[in-house]
């Protein structure tokens, strides 16, 4: 036994190779000459003559007259006669062209090789279609009082698959998975304590409904998972030259008001500058594959994100593996095109050029004639569509496969596989629309029921039968996300500030009232309105006489603008109806400091412009300092560069104007959250998710986002076991960690060091025989490295890094 | 029943995945497999050729080694001020080889030395990407797919450990040295290829970025004895024993998360963890191979490749503008290169000759792209022309050198793991441009000499989104059967 890939290879019946033979490729080379020439009378249903090409084997079984050829004898074989001869009795095709001479070559070849086969294509339908329309489902009769929807479903499933019922777990194993499968966060020893103390029976529901109320704890949950989808992050390929555009304030914004999903959607096909990221994709440096132009990303993207179609494909050649044609993934770029599209077939140009057009036209059409925001809007409410089940499965089968380890459809991103249970994904589905598309009701609806509460069911073994059977839910790893939470919490080390600058906040009118906006919407005091494209640089310049301890401004422009302080770009933004915050305490000096402001107007012509900023800078605890726009501002026609430098010095520096519009009404909200941040509002534990990625947390399955991930690696694997082990970061973390706790316990015997640290990592306190052997490792006076084993030990417990 | 130990179950299971084809686990949570390999339908896996080597050595001259100032040299003009800068070819004499007739660039004198352990080809071809990203250029040679790819693609050395697996289990059987991939220019672009993609971290570098702190990586955590890390790891091992959710959690996770701390501490509490230790090789061969961290990186990867490593990249490291990147001052840049990978590169081959491993290694020497005095890209690109040292005639020493991306051709050179001996294949053209003019080798066909040396077939191909990826793209790559002995 030499190898892994030998051994797989004994188990092969066929010596017949793979692929590419003598040059020719059955995928690329064969399959377009089979379809092009012998589909109408031998291909799918059609079997003229007794012969199909539908498989390899019905290929070799032949005709009603007998085998046609034989592999490894292509010149001899009847097959290549009935093309190249010129005896029209027998000749193939009957009628139309022959088949070129140098195809006849290469399917000479393809015979002569061997007749290598796709392995598992067939041509023809698949045995499965999805559906596109949603589907009513009836439930079944409720068993034993389990009333749930689900449960009335799955327990009906049980029963016909000779199952047993699930049961429900006890209530602390039900806090901590739902904490972590809702918000990602551990429950604190007090949750616990107070949800096993009450007596009430709808206590699981109420802690649901108090869990799933947690705003900014759900959000900076879900940001992993979507930004995963959506591709989104904080640096990385593109950023650096603009190819790349975030979109985190939109989604984090999203997440924490729970916009409905189909809005939700919406804004991101037909997006606002804020959104626009996702549909644009990554725009690369230098020649890109014609299948990974931004446009093509486009279709492979929301084909794999909101239809869990795979167009990856389709967008090279007709797809294999399902019905996905190269037409089809080049209407839907062009869609998104914003000059004429050309179809490549594997990077080589067709000549035909693409039409706008959307892959169900059974739900409706996209006017290919239509400007490029309006082939947009009307695909997102094709996508949309109430009618388009397809949309609403995708999206429940993923939320489902985050709670209970599976996916109905599995693999999640493979939605044209039949599910284990079509009722249960066509009811969730449903009702997903029906409760007006609000995830987290959808989430609810999971959670609530007996079958999210259930004991963890074993991962089939490899010696089970082949076909998947539910029976309960399956234990999840935590994300690389979820285990620095726990790690920053239980030790006290989360990073000072997350990398993106996003207001963790719930923003809501009404709120922060007794904030006072002082500052004023300005522009230049040229007469008249401003015209469109309009920029000007506003400037103020400050003194300090010390650098603030804390500073938070709140800026925004009507249309867009960019914000440089002290010759440092803090903040970009290009759409008027949002105001951002932005944290300028690590910018500000003691002595003289600058403000630039490019804003700029767009629009068709001349229309109202503005740009407003608001700060407030603290020092220490009393005394505090405002900046505002307001008429000692002034500003120029020039433009600074990139690092917010004037090549020479600006010598017509003019005053503003106030600048008359509907914003500070509109953005008081918005602005008002956002200066409550300089009183402390939103401060909380930085997130993992919002901190870029490092070495461990790549080590623990972050992926890097120039890729869609909708799957997170379920194993751990030696190397990410060798991080744990020894790597520097987590072993620093363990360091400050222990010294945290010993201080925070000072005083207390091993045995209730590691109580409390049981209770927060596991919720639940020691055994006598964990206590016994921990107490052996930390040693019975306790110090800082045996805390520090302690920690890692916990740590690394699979009871605590799988959510279960 | 009765109760298992840890060791007994982790036993257990092993055996039973054995036992498996291709196990229902695995596929659940979207482990690759191989393709065909799931086909119960009389369908196929694709044979493997029989292995010429065993271990491989990248040695990677990261940032564009300049062929014709190295192993493929041009004619040459000394520095004179004046001088038009399209009459220069090399900025360097040729040097005699061990081989009959084969000159490569001075500053080479000990690999020219060996030179007839080696097969030189001289036709490499890369593709032109159009705007020259060294990175991106990096990840086609590292991977064989120009990037973007719709999937995350495996490095070469993930490759070569998801299908060949470790030689010895202890050793991770991808090792990365000399590139840092943290506090670098592009070093997101870095990441994309310096990785398993989609077979996973089990299959990743394992990053050494600097040889001499190498042995930090299997040692325990700073500061802790290795006696308390041992004690620390059987503590652990109890309190898994005694959790009482055990019997609870899913079987087949639990175990294999515990199996890979099983295998890390195997190796942080082992012997081979010494040939990650220069300190422990003497003090006259250290010297043989210190011009820096990249010959310290050579001596390392003989090390490990003693103990049983599958595959080793040792590099001179990509950092923009540095090193190989040369835009401006390149005769002297070169020159200072040459001699950091001259000494350490030749004792690498004769150390290896010497313990009887040549044969079944193969060290490669190659770089994303060459140089050119005046050609950015290949003749006929839109590529931005990059040098920083722009002139019509040289007026300063930094003029003098090979400023420009040149894609058209460039030298790589293997020895060992059954490549023939002092044979040189292809060639460039001796005028400008210096194009291949004879048996153009594209990345896929390198690729695919170098896996089918490894007994990897160029058409292997895994299951991703239910779609083959294969070692070479589309599974085309040819493996140029006149490099083998």
């Amino acid at each position: 036994m030499r190898n892994g890939t030998r051994v797989l290879a004994l188990w092969a019946f066929s010596l017949t190779g793979l692929g590419a033979a003598d040059g020719v490729d059955f995928s690329h080379d064969i399959v377009p000459i089979l379809k092009t020439h012998c589909a109408e009378c031998h291909l799918d249903d059609a079997k003229k003559g007794g012969f199909s090409m539908n498989t390899r084997e019905d290929l070799l079984a032949g005709s009603e007259n007998g085998a046609v050829l034989e592999p490894g004898k292509g010149t001899e074989s009847f097959f290549l006669e009935v093309l190249t001869t010129d005896d029209d009795v027998i000749m193939m095709p009957p009628k139309g062209d022959r088949v070129p001479a140098e195809q006849v070559e290469k399917l000479r070849k393809w015979i002569d090789g061997g007749l290598a086969w796709e392995p598992g294509f067939a041509f023809g339908k698949a045995g499965w279609e999805p559906p596109l329309q949603p589907r009513e489902v009836e439930l079944p009769k409720a068993v034993v009082g389990r009333e749930h929807p689900i449960d009335r479903l799955l327990d009906a499933y049980l029963a016909e698959h000779g199952q047993e019922p699930t049961g429900v777990v006890d209530d602390v194993t039900f806090i901590r998975r739902l904490h972590l499968d809702v918000i990602g966060l551990l429950p604190s020893p007090e949750e616990t304590e107070t949800f096993l103390a009450d007596a009430s029976p709808d206590k699981r529901e109420e802690l649901i409904d108090a869990v799933l109320a947690r705003d900014i704890d759900y959000a900076e949950h879900w940001l992993t998972f979507w930004n995963d989808l959506l591709r989104n992050d904080y640096v990385g390929t593109g950023f650096i030259d603009g190819g790349r555009k975030q979109i985190t304030d939109w989604l984090y914004r999203s997440l924490v008001d729970n916009k409905p999903y189909d809005q939700f959607v919406r804004e991101l096909i037909a997006p606002t500058p804020d959104s626009e990221g996702f549909i644009n994709g990554i725009k690369w440096r230098g020649n890109v594959n014609a299948s990974q132009t931004r446009e093509v990303q486009f279709a492979q993207n929301l084909g794999q994100v909101f239809l869990g179609i795979n167009m990856k494909c389709a967008s090279c050649h007709d797809s294999f593996i399902d019905r996905w044609k190269l037409e089809d993934a080049y209407s839907l770029a062009a869609v998104f095109a914003e000059e004429p599209l050309e179809i490549h077939r594997c990077d080589k140009g067709t000549g035909e050029m693409a039409k706008a057009a959307w892959i169900f036209p059974e739900l409706g059409e996209i006017d290919a004639e239509a400007a490029r925001p309006e082939r947009l809007r009307q695909l997102a409410g094709l996508m949309t569509h109430q009618d388009n089940g397809r949309f609403t499965r995708t999206l429940a089968n993923r939320v489902w496969h985050r709670f209970m380890g599976r996916g109905i459809v599995h693999p999640v991103d493979a939605m044209h596989t039949e599910p284990w249970s079509e009722d249960l994904l066509d009811w969730l589905a449903v009702d997903f629309a029906e409760q007006g598309y609000d995830l987290r009701k959808l989430m609810r609806r999971i959670v609530t029921s007996n079958a999210y509460q259930a004991p963890m069911a074993p991962t089939p073994d490899a010696a089970d039968s082949e076909e998947y059977v539910y029976r309960g839910p399956i234990a999840r790893r935590m994300t690389a996300e979820q285990f620095m939470d726990a790690v920053w919490k239980l030790t006290g080390t989360a990073p000072g500030t997350p990398t993106t600058d996003v207001l963790r906040m719930k923003i809501v009118p009404g709120q922060f009232e007794e904030i006072d906006v002082t500052g004023q919407w300005i522009w230049s005091n040229r007469a008249g309105t401003p015209a469109a494209g309009e920029t000007v640089t506003l400037r103020k310049t400050i003194s300090l006489e010390r650098k603030p301890s804390r500073a938070f401004a709140v800026i925004s422009a009507d249309n867009e603008y960019t914000l440089f302080v002290n010759g440092r770009k803090l903040k970009d933004d290009a759409n008027w109806m949002t105001a951002e915050a932005v944290d300028l305490g690590g910018v500000l000096k003691a002595g003289e400091n600058e403000i630039l402001i490019v804003a700029r107007n767009a629009g068709s012509g001349p229309n109202a412009a503005g740009a407003f900023l608001e700060a407030r800078l603290q020092f220490g605890e009393s005394e505090e300092r405002r900046i505002v726009t307001d008429s000692s501002w002034q500003w120029t026609a020039r433009q600074p560069d990139r690092r917010g430098k004037f090549g020479r010095p600006v010598e017509d520096w003019q005053p503003v104007k106030e600048a008359p519009g509907p914003w500070a009404e509109r953005l008081a909200p918005q602005v008002r959250a956002g200066l409550a941040r300089a009183e402390g509002a939103g401060d909380r534990m930085v997130r993992a998710s919002l901190v870029k990625s490092d070495l461990l947390m790549r080590s623990l399955g972050r992926p890097n986002r120039e890729q869609v991930v909708t799957v997170r690696p379920e194993q751990l694997s030696t190397l990410q076991a060798i991080d744990l082990a020894n790597g520097e970061i987590l072993s620093a973390l363990l360091q400050r960690g222990a010294e945290r706790r010993l201080e925070e316990h000072a005083g207390a015997t091993a045995g209730e060091l590691i109580d409390s640290l049981f209770r927060e990592a596991l919720a639940r306190p020691a055994t006598e025989g964990e206590r016994e052997i921990l107490v052996e490792l930390v040693g019975t006076e306790p110090a800082k490295q045996g805390v520090e084993d302690l920690l890692w030990s916990i740590l690394m417990l699979p009871e605590f890094q799988l959510v279960r | 029943m009765e109760r298992m130990s840890l060791e007994e179950r982790i036993v257990r299971r092993a055996f039973l995945k054995k036992l498996g084809a291709a196990s229902t686990a695995a596929m659940m949570t979207g482990e690759p497999q191989l393709f065909g390999a799931t086909e119960t339908s009389g369908e196929h896996v694709v044979e493997n050729p029989e292995p010429r080597a065993d271990a491989c050595i990248l040695i990677w001259l990261a940032g564009g080694m300049a062929a014709p100032e190295t192993f493929d040299p041009k004619r040459y003009l000394p520095f004179e001020k004046g001088l038009p800068v399209e009459k220069i070819l090399s900025t360097f004499p040729a040097i005699d080889t061990a081989v009959d007739g084969l000159k490569i660039s001075e500053g080479l004198e000990n690999v020219a030395r060996v030179m007839d352990r080696a097969t030189l080809v001289r036709s490499h071809v890369q593709a032109d990407l159009g705007s020259i990203l060294h990175s991106r250029h990096q990840y086609h040679w590292h991977t064989g797919y120009v990037p973007p790819v719709t999937v995350a693609a495996p490095h070469l050395g993930a490759w070569m450990a998801k299908v060949l697996g470790p030689r010895n289990p202890v050793i991770p059987p991808f090792i990365n040295i000399g590139q840092r991939i943290e506090g670098v220019g592009e070093q997101e672009e870095l990441k994309a290829f310096t990785t398993a993609g989609f077979f996973g971290s089990e299959f990743g570098p394992f990053n050494l970025p600097y040889p001499e702190d190498a042995v930090q990586a299997v040692r325990p955590p700073e500061g802790m004895e290795p006696g308390r890390f041992a004690n620390r790891f059987r503590h652990y091992k109890k309190l898994v024993d005694r959790n009482p959710h055990r019997e609870f959690l899913s079987d087949y996770q639990q175990e294999s998360m515990l199996r890979s701390f099983d295998n890390a501490h195997r190796l942080l509490e082992s012997e081979e963890k010494d040939a990650f230790d220069l300190e422990l090789e003497p003090k006259e061969v250290r010297e043989k191979y210190d011009t820096g961290r990249f010959g310290r990186g050579c001596l390392l990867a003989r090390r490990l490749v003693e103990s049983g490593a599958r595959f080793i990249e040792v590099t001179t490291e990509y950092v923009p503008f540095l090193h190989w990147d040369t835009h401006e001052n390149g005769h002297e840049t070169t020159k200072r290169m040459k001699a950091e990978i001259d000494r350490p590169i030749a004792q690498l081959i004769l150390d290896l000759e010497e313990r009887g491993m040549l044969d079944r290694t193969l060290v490669i020497v190659a770089s994303e792209f060459s140089r050119d005095m005046m050609i950015e890209g290949v003749p006929g690109s839109n590529a931005r022309d990059q040098s920083r040292a722009k002139t019509e005639t040289l007026q300063e020493m930094k003029h003098y050198g090979l400023h420009r991306h040149f894609t058209g051709g460039t030298s790589v050179v293997m020895f060992g793991g059954g490549m023939k001996k002092g044979h040189v294949y292809g060639a460039t053209a001796d005028e400008r441009p210096l194009v291949t003019v004879e048996n153009p080798v594209s990345i896929s066909d390198l690729h695919a000499t170098i896996y089918t040396a490894m007994g990897i077939s160029p058409k292997l191909a895994y299951e991703i989104e239910k779609r083959p990826f294969y070692t070479t793209v589309d599974g085309k790559g040819q493996a140029v059967t006149d490099l083998f002995a």
